[in-house]
């Protein structure tokens, strides 16, 4: 007796949760099975787009492994990039997220402020990125040469390309991560800042022992997104460098475009896809699992 | 109540919007005319180009309607309209036309050039081969860019230097551009000479088409990169800048742009090969510039060589006016259309039609223009590696790139480029016999 | 970590401070957008960076009108956004209600397919879902643009809302659930007024993404009469040459738009009451 009406209870939230979720499995179904099932059929083949896809097996998955000198280093590239940029973003969102969560006259304008650089995109984030490291009329060079440094050749030295580039993404930490940590950080209830006061915490403390953990959710999905979104950098690369100089920002998905969309072999660039989608479920994976050590629920 | 009011209202809004997206469109035309799409890419100043005007004037039982293309991201707009079986029907590119010939993705117009007679030698047949993959012609160049020798009169004359009589041997050009370089006194550079890897032009694979080299042998199956042409001017690009930090000279181009930004135009560079266009650029950012344009230099007995890339007129697989787009395309490329287009636009437009380029009224007497056509002659197509062509570029730049910075010894460093690219052509080769072999290629290519 | 600051305190004083240091490092390289917007093409790469213009141009704005048809683009790209907008928000909370607020079997493996879904890199997508829609027949229309929101919205969304959610109670919601309220009941009177800061950044992120997008209208639109803004912008980069202040100016327009949005949603992130009171 007990048994089945259990067995009716997981139905019933069976049947509430795929209704919840449905409109994301409908989709599924029909946007996303065919491309992404083909996309792997290709990986397996010889195809140009413009002509029929020629099976070759794991031809494409063996050159990448064995053969191909830019996988290995685009994924070192990448994850470079990834390791740098994403602690770096997060810690500045967050920071000026708690700064910006302050009732203090002109916050508004701030925030404003802090947001604009985000929606600045495209071609015109790298061509402003562009004039601002040029090493010789750009904005850093500039102000560094009046105080008699010379700067660095930035996105021209191979050594100082992808820290250029992440100096780049920090411009947009006002954005919408901030906001989501604003959110976060509004949600969390005054008592617990009292109780730390009571036990004579000073704003350190009260920083520690209650908003990270209280918005730990937050910060790990950031990070999770975060990392996604980093191993798949690829617009500003090639719009700005190309990948170089001498490969120093030849990202993953870079090299991607240019088997795909240059050479037109897009039998190799899905087989490189779909090995990039393993290593960011690998990544994600691990950090999840982490994760039951810092995120608190 | 209110916050129902809202709620409905916003469903009603939402529904109805959603309504207008599945309006059909309209797009059949009543007037009895064959309308064909012209796609192409356009210039930063936005202009109908006058062969489109023009055509559309002359005639009336055809209408060309003109769209331009966004420059980024075009061939994907290109390779997405033919995957619709609805694609344009005249298209307008620059890539070479093996890239899209050899896919498949144009129309073949064999029998179009013989049903009407169509006299080829009209083009400058540099431009001519180009339009061919496998004996069969896919498109017609519609314009190119030139390529001579520019060079500062007033800074080589400051220098010490005869202005009229520039370097015509590389070791010349070596020599003269020690006397131009200057330095200020925070010890960069004030001035150069002359930068090889300045410009649209590869100086290095100039070079080695001008000792010769062939870089695709054995009937296009095998590539040859670490030949000795290539390798000796590799070397002499790496030895020049023994004399100027990489570091230094990265650093100074960096200060140059596009107009008067440009290194030539701002006279920062004395020396420059250089296409066509600038002689008009210099007229309009530094019209007092002092310069002369000559043969591009080369080595001792041997000729000279230039690059010969194109803009170029096809119609897409899938067109369905290709009768009309054969009729466009023909007028486009007619003698009297290109001299009347290169009068009527602000740049001039290299025609293709070397009768149109070697006419009086193009060149206007001028012996700048004049020496730039002769230029045509020598012209090599940068389409080295037809089945493997943007790798071929990225991976020579990539060696230049590890030679220069001593990272590799140039021969080490092309021969992995040239095992990279070798092992592209063989795939392309195999998976087009597999192709063929599986599709019937006269029946697709009506 | 929040003062009510009404005082006037040494900590608001510091706030303040490091607000305007801030501040300074993000306005400067915007102020060159809107000082390059106002230049003559000539005065733009001079060493030392010019931030007057020696004249203003202001003409670089009503260029604009005359180089592209703004207001056409426009019209379209309000259109296609805002229906975008209602998709994804719709669809992705409903979606992210599944997977934060209610419990079933098969659960967690489908959030790992959704999530596995954002890293695949879209460029082996692009070409099989261009010929998808070319055998719906929705090519050259607005429909791949704005029907997928409709159906979850995207994973990045799904998961945002989805964490969010996660911070709302059990207990409020199974109190809810006692009382009788149908889940969709739940969903709409209760976690939707609570998730609003959430959702408003789901809002504006989404419109970020929509107006910006400039592939998406590419492949999909051939009319001229059915551009977007971010089309128009893109016709200004030329192979060799940009015109760099009618692009800038171009984009400053375009920007404007975002920087209201933006603005007018502050209101949501005001509103901090949520949840105290409930946790214990």
């Amino acid at each position: 007796m007990k048994k089945r009406k259990t067995n009716q209870i997981t139905r019933k939230h069976a049947f509430t949760g795929y209704l919840f979720a449905s409109p994301w499995i409908v989709g599924f179904l029909i946007f996303g099975l065919y491309p992404i099932g083909i996309s792997f059929y290709y990986s397996l083949c010889q195809y140009d787009i413009l002509r029929i896809p020629q099976f070759i097996g794991l031809r494409n998955y063996e050159q990448l492994l064995f053969i191909d000198d830019y996988f290995w280093g685009s994924i070192w590239n990448t994850l470079f990039y990834t390791g740098l940029r994403v602690p770096l973003c997060i810690i500045g969102s967050l920071l000026l997220a708690v700064l910006v969560n302050n009732a203090i006259k002109g916050v508004k304008i701030f925030r404003t402020i802090f947001f604009i650089p985000s929606i600045v995109t495209g071609v015109v984030l790298s061509a402003l990125w562009l004039w601002i490291l040029n090493p010789q009329y750009g904005l850093i060079n500039s102000f560094l040469a009046y105080l008699g440094i010379q700067g660095p050749l930035w996105l021209l030295d191979a050594d100082w390309s992808k820290p250029s580039m992440v100096l780049m993404s920090l411009w947009s930490i006002g954005g919408g991560r901030m906001l989501v940590f604003l959110a976060a950080l509004q949600g969390i209830p005054q008592h617990l800042y009292e109780v730390v006061e009571l036990d004579g915490g000073g704003w350190w403390a009260k920083f520690r022992n209650v908003t990270i953990p209280m918005i730990s959710p937050v910060i790990f999905l950031w990070t999770i997104l975060e990392v996604i979104f980093s191993l798949q950098v690829f617009i500003e690369a090639y719009v700005m460098t190309k990948g170089g100089p001498l490969n120093s920002t030849l990202f993953y998905n870079l090299y991607l475009y240019n088997r795909a969309f240059e050479d037109f072999d897009m039998g190799y660039a899905s087989a490189l896809a779909w090995l990039l989608l393993l290593i960011t479920l690998g990544i994600t994976a691990l950090q999840f699992k982490l994760s039951k050590k810092w995120v608190h629920y | 109540m209110w916050k129902k009011i809202k709620i409905s209202g916003g469903i009603i809004l939402t529904a109805a919007l959603l309504l207008i997206l599945f309006i059909p469109s309209s797009k059949d035309y009543n007037d009895g005319k064959i309308h064909i799409r012209y796609w192409y890419v356009t210039g930063a100043k936005e202009q109908i180009p006058y062969h489109i005007k023009k055509f559309n004037e002359i005639q009336d039982s055809i209408v060309v309607e003109p769209t331009p293309l966004p420059w980024n991201e075009h061939e994907k707009k290109i390779l997405t309209s033919i995957l619709s079986e609805d694609p344009p029907d005249v298209i307008n590119l620059v890539t070479p036309v093996a890239k899209w010939a050899s896919r498949m993705a144009l129309t073949p117009l064999n029998d179009l050039l013989k049903k009407d007679l169509f006299d080829s030698s009209i083009f400058f047949q540099a431009l001519w081969k180009e339009m061919n993959w496998q004996n069969r012609i896919f498109a017609l160049p519609l314009y190119s860019n030139s390529y001579a020798f520019f060079y500062n009169k007033r800074l080589l004359r400051e220098a010490g230097l005869n202005p009229e009589n520039p370097p015509s041997s590389w070791e010349e050009v070596k020599k003269y551009a020690k006397i131009l370089t200057q330095k200020n006194v925070q010890n960069h550079f004030k001035q150069m000479g002359f930068i090889p890897q300045y410009g649209n032009l590869q100086t290095s694979i100039l070079m080695a088409w001008q000792l010769g080299a062939k870089f695709l042998i054995n009937n296009g199956t095998e590539v040859d990169l670490e030949n000795y042409q290539m390798v000796r001017a590799l070397k002499w690009e790496v030895e020049y800048f023994n004399d100027y930090p990489l570091n230094e000279v990265s650093s100074f181009m960096a200060g140059f742009g596009f107009a008067d930004q440009h290194g030539f135009i701002s006279e920062k560079v004395a020396m420059m090969v250089l296409d066509n266009t600038f002689i008009d650029q210099i007229k309009l950012y530094n019209p007092n510039l002092e310069y002369g344009v000559s043969v591009i230099p080369t080595f001792d007995g041997y000729k000279t060589a230039s690059s010969s890339g194109s803009w170029w007129v096809a119609i897409p697989r899938g067109s369905k006016n290709i009768e009309a787009a054969w009729e466009f395309i023909k007028f486009s490329v007619k003698e009297e259309t290109q001299l009347e287009e290169s009068a009527s636009q602000q740049e001039i437009l290299f025609p293709a039609n070397q009768f149109a380029a070697n006419n009086s009224s193009f060149n206007k007497g001028n012996e700048k223009i004049k020496t730039l056509v002769d230029m045509m002659e020598y012209a090599h197509s940068p389409t080295i590696i037809p089945l493997a062509h943007d790798i071929f570029w990225r991976e020579f730049l990539g060696a230049r790139e590890r030679a220069l910075h001593k990272i590799q010894k140039p021969e080490v460093a092309l021969k992995q480029a040239e095992g990279i690219i070798q092992n592209q052509l063989n795939q392309a080769i195999e998976y087009d016999s597999y192709v063929r072999s599986k599709m019937n290629f006269e029946t697709i290519s009506n | 970590m929040k003062n009510t600051g009404k005082k006037i305190s040494l900590t608001n004083i510091s706030v303040f401070i490091l607000l305007g240091v801030f501040a300074l490092f993000f306005i400067l390289p915007f102020l060159w957008i809107i000082s390059t917007s106002l230049k003559g093409d000539a005065q733009i790469f001079t060493i030392p960076p010019q931030w007057i213009p020696y004249t203003f141009h202001w003409e670089n704005f009503t260029k604009v009108f005359d180089r592209m048809p703004f207001l056409i683009y426009l019209k379209n790209s309000v259109f296609i956004t805002s229906i975008t907008i209602v998709g994804t928000v719709l669809s992705s909370s409903l979606v992210a209600y599944a997977f934060g607020c209610l419990n079933w079997p098969g659960r967690n493996g489908l959030f790992i397919l959704i999530l596995a879904t954002m890293m695949l890199p879209l460029q082996v997508i692009m070409i099989p879902l261009f010929v998808l829609f070319k055998e719906f027949g929705w090519l050259n229309s607005f429909k791949p643009l704005t029907i997928p929101a409709f159906f979850g919205g995207g994973a990045f969304n799904i998961f945002l809302l989805r964490q969010f959610f996660l911070t709302i109670p059990k207990d409020l919601l199974d109190s809810a659930r006692i009382d009788g309220c149908s889940e969709l009941r739940i969903y709409w009177n209760i976690v939707l007024p609570l998730a609003k800061p959430a959702l408003a950044t789901v809002a504006i992120l989404t419109f970020m993404f929509s107006w910006n997008d400039f592939l998406g209208p590419l492949i999909y639109l051939s009319d001229k009469t059915k551009g977007t803004l971010a089309l128009g912008l893109g016709m200004f980069v030329g192979q060799y040459v940009t015109e760099w202040s009618i692009l800038m100016a171009a984009s400053l327009l375009m920007m404007l738009p975002m920087i209201l949005i933006f603005f007018f949603f502050q209101k949501y992130f005001i509103q901090g009451f949520t949840m105290s009171g409930l946790k214990e």
